[in-house]
């Protein structure tokens, strides 16, 4: 069976077991919170006292699409990357994929592929979704459909990013998905916000690197930064991250020894 | 007949600790027992043969071929592990099947070959009930069926028959024999000697990460029972049945339990004895409530055997 064979036939198993996982259902209604922000916020500009408030796109780019970035990317990335390789060592499940075969390789960038493609789908239907709802009066200008594309793109980008990650944090950590958590909400948190060349420490930093200039307003913060990497180097720098980190994950994912025992 | 198993000098620490000392086999097709009490390396043992551990020293070979990071191999071998671990939120019939597929087999051959597996060992019925909902049983022939499912030369079964009622253990154990007539190469490891016995003559004996013994199933048993075995007796005449026991010659030691209803019997030869206890049952009309071996484990087995 050649590489690829082999990776098609774990990332159609992953994908099934994913989609099938009770995680996947919950996750797939939390993505979908922003969603809900989106419709109060819609509510609240029609019929209450609301009126005021900035037009759709400005309140899409500034709320919604920070919601995703700096919270649930990051939780959906940590949570399906970690599992990669760790679910199946906490489930005592691995022995099965380990005595087929197939390549070690194949077997964790085939299921990081599909546990990629899940949060991803989750993401583009949320992010979709919550455009429509403060957008719907003004679907037919173009602009509106290219920020669209683009912030689903940085989406994607993150997501793969820091699921490559966090499938490395999840091949040699037995706490995961603790040690995920203070890097996601402590060092992502933090560092983008620091002067010079330490905010290019982050991942979030070259995410940000692709959107728009800050607007100013109230939520301008958000998407504060000082130095903003191009966006040619910042998407090689994503691939490298990419890249690496599941190389990394790759590597060790063949070479320890996973101890099942309770 | 060549061997299909060869392992050199096998050896594997954790840390300091000793999980398997200088094995040194070969195994041939047809059913090999792998007995030993719990902890006693037998896991560890077919996690080398099955490449899942790395050796600190020594080397293992199926077919002549290594077995780490050499994937192919696993057209040739499947694995039946310990753990009662599955992916819990699918089906059985979606398991067989996704780990069929994993195999190269294409959709169709994959269904061909999930159904006659499942009718094999009788949970095709069952199929389409989720995982979680099997019960212990149901769970342990499913994870035999993903060994053998796609028809490996050699089939390495990590404590098969754990927690299989009698009808489900007879039915697998008829299964592997099977195997055997079919020419495959089966290592199956059990701490229970009966269910070892049942199932072949040649036998590896393991403790404390070595080989102790190796041969005929016969030889160990010869082993067995010069050690002498305690039989716990509870009776409501234990007195009586003592006077009974007097004189034979199978019996060692007798003493008495602390609650004053049973009999303990200390012989060095357990199947006479047992003949000779139910004659005298029966002769004398003794309500016998329950017999128990109170060492009838093969650790205590083993601890005699290393002289403990």
């Amino acid at each position: 069976m050649s590489f690829w064979s082999a990776l098609g036939r774990v990332f159609s198993f992953a994908f099934f077991l994913g989609r099938r996982s009770r995680r996947t259902k919950l996750f797939f209604v939390a993505s979908f919170l922003p969603v809900v922000v989106a419709i109060i916020i819609r509510f609240h500009q029609a019929f209450g006292q609301g009126r005021g408030l900035r037009e759709g796109l400005y309140l899409f780019s500034n709320i919604i699409m920070i919601f995703y970035l700096q919270f649930i990317i990051l939780i959906l990335a940590l949570f399906y990357g970690t599992s990669v390789c760790a679910e199946e060592v906490e489930g005592k499940t691995l022995p099965y994929l380990v005595t087929r075969p197939l390549p070690k390789s194949a077997v964790v960038l085939g299921k990081y592929a599909a546990y990629m493609v899940i949060p991803i789908a989750m993401v583009g239907l949320g992010l979709l979704a919550s455009f429509l709802v403060l957008n719907f009066d003004r679907l037919g200008e173009l602009r509106r459909l290219a920020v669209l594309g683009r912030y689903f793109g940085v989406l994607t980008l993150g997501l793969l990013a820091y699921g490559a990650f966090f499938t490395f944090f999840g091949s040699f950590l037995r706490k995961s998905i603790f040690a995920g958590l203070l890097f996601s909400f402590g060092w992502e948190n933090v560092i983008q916000y620091f002067p010079g060349s330490t905010q290019r420490f982050a991942i979030v930093h070259y995410l940000k690197s692709f959107l728009p200039l800050p607007s100013s307003g109230r939520f301008s913060f958000l998407t504060f930064r000082l130095e903003p990497t191009k966006p040619g180097l910042a998407l090689l720098i994503l691939f490298l991250i990419t890249a690496g980190f599941l190389g990394l994950a790759c590597l060790l994912f063949s070479q320890k020894e996973y101890n099942l025992e309770d | 007949m060549s061997a299909v198993i060869v392992t050199a000098r096998l050896s594997k620490w954790y840390g300091n600790v000793l999980g398997l000392s200088d094995v040194s086999l070969e195994i041939e097709p047809g059913i090999t027992g792998l007995l030993g009490p719990n902890g006693a390396g037998k896991s560890t043992l077919l996690k080398l043969l099955t490449g899942q551990l790395r050796p600190s020293i020594g080397s293992v070979t199926i077919f002549g071929q290594r077995v780490k990071n050499n994937p192919a191999l696993f057209f040739r071998v499947g694995f039946c592990p310990e753990h009662d671990s599955f992916y819990e939120e699918i089906t059985g019939w979606e398991f067989l099947l996704g780990l069929l597929k994993l195999h190269g087999f294409s959709a169709a051959e994959a269904r061909a070959k999930a159904e006659k597996t499942l009718h094999i060992v009788d949970l095709y019925q069952d199929k389409d009930r989720l995982i979680r909902a099997y019960s212990r049983g149901m769970r342990q022939r499913l994870k035999v069926a993903q060994a053998i499912a796609h028809d490996p030369e050699v089939i390495i079964l990590d404590e098969p028959l754990s927690g299989m009622d009698p009808l489900g253990k007879r039915k697998l154990i008829r299964l592997i024999k099977d195997f055997k007539r079919e020419g495959r190469t089966v290592i199956v490891s059990s701490h229970i000697l009966p269910e070892i016995e049942a199932l072949t003559t040649t036998i590896i004996l393991i403790h404390q990460g070595k080989v102790f013994a190796q041969g005929d199933v016969q030889d160990i048993r010869e082993l067995i029972e010069s050690h002498p075995h305690l039989i716990s007796i509870r009776c409501a005449e234990p007195r009586r049945l003592a006077s009974l026991f007097m004189n034979d010659e199978n019996v060692l030691k007798l003493m008495f339990g602390s609650d004053g209803r049973s009999l303990v019997v200390e012989t060095r030869n357990r199947d006479k004895f047992f003949s000779l206890l139910l004659s005298l049952i029966v002769e004398h009309r003794i309500g016998v409530e329950e017999i128990t071996s109170a060492d009838d484990n093969l650790q205590a087995v083993f601890d005699y055997l290393v002289g403990k």
